[in-house]
């Protein structure tokens, strides 16, 4: 090394470059070579024909000479794909690792894979994993947590990478299909992966293989990810629905004119966005009864008064029993295009409101319409008939029950002792006084 | 009930029979109805469930409701029938079903005997609690039938009748049907069958027939007539036999049973 030296400590010291007309510099200082992982070594360990002096360019260093094993994986994966050693910079050995200050491979960061990768680091550093892993989470996902190990690094397209469309749920439950580091990190929802699995996107994508069913990076992005409480997430919230809507664009078009999109979109903070109704990881088949039935329970959360006066009805009541073939909310309303009853696009409306019973009463018209869904007989002004048959009805039941009742108490006593006299045989005298 | 002692008829075949079909149809369709009008509670559903779910329930509750219609119509008819025979006294008089004067004087009667103010009356045919009882299951029916068809065929009805009567009908048919299920498996099971005088349960529905002692303590004022008219000789009936005793006891505590169960569950629910 002394002998090495003696040329290459001069700051100086540069040959012709590959580019016409500059030059590069062969100097090498001794302290970063001390520092180096490999500062055990002499310098002939990797430039193997170096003799001192040396007039002649050496050969390339190959590392593939002591590191074969690594070699093979970077040939496997897209880093070593030809397309990617095209690339400038290529991510060749020393592009990632150094040269003279090569650095051990627990010692690198995502700050390697920025060269060329900035943006997908840039969003990284943003993102939630990127932000707890600089806060000192030693948890928390790098590059290598999701995309596999550097080396042999594969593709998202590629069906072996752990990024795949269909794998990737399977990748992020690496760590969120552990219920004890959801507690650990705060994470609300525990059981996100089984849930996910249950749901109809995770059986599209895991039983059916669809590459157009949703995983988690396509609600959640992959690079970007952010807690649902960062305004900038794509599951904050006010962003869900146009997240949604990146698959969903029809039933979004709908949504974004109905009432509730609209009181959304102004920031209403009770106002339905898609997961209310349709939940975020356990989204279901919505022709299933279970879904259906539960939405209903799901419209009362707020419209609480209208959740009760419907189950007093043949509608809410059947339902309740858990039939589905009687209206549901959304089989009088609509579901995504709900617009309010002055509204003449409702289905409520008093243009359409016939159409709507017919769909199940067929030969329903204009009286039928005046069957009214939600009627409440407690309420006298709206409902006065209503109000006063329900009063009378209530009256003939307490006052029935109050006569017969005390009549009942009446009789009891006296007709067991009636009876007792009966027994001991003073009753046989006579059948009556 | 002594072997040998002598028995009077006091119900017909034709009266047993149709008390058969008000009896398998009201507890049909007290069991079918009031899940639904319970359908809140986990009874309702599991009741529900039992029954082979909602859609079933609800068409054992129309099943039995034609046979509501089916005894009712026989009733109708058999009224008709014995006011073409120019029955006497079907209308008035001691053994009409028509409430008099005389009903209310008892019932007052009644009352003060209950309490030791007086000496029992001496009840006719028909004692008022019993003329009650027919009056209840006849308005019953008129209530409770008229507003189940209107909520069965509503888009018929909807043709001569306004939307909003269905709104009416969904209280009054629930609300009168409690009323009648609360008022049957309490009052009526109380004053027919629970009193302490006949307690367990007072098999004549089934047997049609009563004994002399039992007729004349209950009847006193008929027995005398009956006899003043030489009428009660026709009367004399066989005790019940075995299987006819047996049978009572079964579906009598049958029905019972199913009803004291429906009203626990209806009391239980009330008082939660």
């Amino acid at each position: 090394m002394e002998d090495c030296l003696a040329c290459h400590a001069d700051k100086g010291l540069a040959r012709g470059a590959p580019v016409r007309g500059k030059t590069l510099s062969v100097f090498v200082d001794e302290a970063v070579l001390q520092g180096s992982a490999h500062a055990s070594l002499p310098c002939v360990a990797c430039h193997r024909s170096a003799t001192a002096p040396h007039d002649e360019r050496l050969p390339a260093v190959s590392c593939a000479g002591c590191h074969a094993g690594q070699r093979a994986a970077l040939g496997e994966g897209i880093h070593g794909s030809r397309k990617a050693e095209a690339a400038r910079p290529a991510p060749s050995c020393a592009a990632c690792h150094g040269t003279h200050d090569v650095k051990a491979a627990a010692s690198l960061s995502t700050q390697t894979c920025v060269a060329c990768h900035a943006r997908q680091v840039d969003l990284y550093r943003s993102s939630v994993h990127g932000r707890s892993r600089a806060r000192g989470d030693a948890e928390a996902a790098t590059c290598r947590s999701c995309h596999g190990p550097a080396h042999k690094a594969l593709a998202k397209a590629d069906p072996q990478s752990p990024t795949y469309h269909l794998s990737l749920p399977r990748t992020c439950a690496q760590c969120h299909a552990d219920p004890e580091l959801a507690r650990r990190h705060g994470i609300e929802v525990g059981a996100v992966y089984q849930q996910y699995m249950d749901s109809i996107h995770g059986r599209a994508v895991t039983r059916s293989g669809l590459l157009v069913a949703a995983n988690c990076s396509d609600c959640h992005g992959a690079h970007e990810i952010r807690a649902r409480t960062d305004a900038g997430s794509r599951v904050f919230r006010a962003n869900i629905p146009r997240t949604c809507a990146t698959c969903h664009a029809g039933v979004y078009r709908d949504y974004a004119e109905s009432i509730h999109g609209k009181a959304a979109a102004h920031g209403a903070a009770g106002a339905p966005v898609c997961t209310d109704c349709h939940s975020a990881h356990q989204i279901r088949r919505v022709e299933g009864a279970p879904w259906q039935l539960d939405v209903i329970r799901e419209c009362g959360t707020c419209h609480r008064e209208s959740l009760r006066t419907y189950r007093d009805t043949f509608h809410g009541k059947v339902t309740q029993l858990g039939l589905t073939r009687v209206a549901k909310c959304s089989d009088c309303h609509g579901s995504h295009s709900i617009q309010p009853a002055s509204d003449p696009r409702s289905r409520v409306s008093p243009g359409n409101i016939v159409s709507t019973c017919q769909q199940c009463h067929p030969a329903a018209g204009k009286s039928f319409a005046q069957f009214h869904p939600h009627a409440d007989a407690r309420d006298r002004v709206r409902f006065p008939r209503l109000y006063y048959v329900n009063l009378l009805m209530i009256s003939l039941l307490v006052g029935t029950f109050a006569f017969f009742g005390v009549h009942t108490v009446l009789w009891l006593p006296r007709s067991l002792v009636e009876r007792l006299r009966r027994r001991s045989g003073s009753g046989e005298e006579g059948p009556d006084r | 009930m002594s072997g040998g002692e002598r028995h009077y008829f006091r119900l017909n075949l034709y009266h047993r029979v149709l008390h058969g079909m008000v009896i398998a149809s009201f507890l049909g369709l007290a069991v079918t109805g009031l899940p639904l009008k319970y359908a809140h509670t986990g009874w309702g559903k599991g009741l529900s469930l039992a029954l082979g779910g909602p859609f079933t329930t609800g068409y054992l509750h129309r099943f039995f409701a034609l046979v509501t219609f089916v005894y009712f119509a026989l009733h109708l008819g058999y009224l008709v029938r014995l006011a073409l025979a120019g029955r006497h006294g079907m209308f008035w008089g001691p053994e009409s079903m028509v409430p008099q004067p005389r009903d209310l004087v008892q019932m007052v009667q009644h009352m003060r005997y209950f309490v030791g103010l007086g000496p029992r009356p001496r009840f006719d045919r028909w004692a008022y609690w019993e003329k009650f009882d027919y009056w209840a299951v006849f308005w019953g029916i008129a209530i409770i039938g008229s507003s189940g068809l209107l909520l069965w065929f509503p888009a018929f009805f909807s043709r001569v009748l306004p939307g909003w009567t269905f709104n009416l009908a969904i209280i009054i048919h629930s609300d009168e049907a409690l009323l009648a299920v609360g008022f049957i498996f309490t009052i009526h099971f109380f004053n027919t069958h629970l009193r302490p005088e006949k307690f367990p349960m007072d098999p004549v529905i089934f047997t049609g027939r009563v004994s002399e002692e039992e007729f004349r303590r209950d009847h006193p004022a008929e027995y005398e007539r009956l006899k003043r008219q030489g009428r009660l000789e026709g009367l004399q009936a066989d005790p019940p036999p075995l299987w006819l005793r047996n049978f009572s006891r079964v579906v009598g505590f049958s029905a019972l049973a199913i009803g004291l169960v429906l009203i626990w569950l209806i009391i239980g629910t009330a008082l939660r």
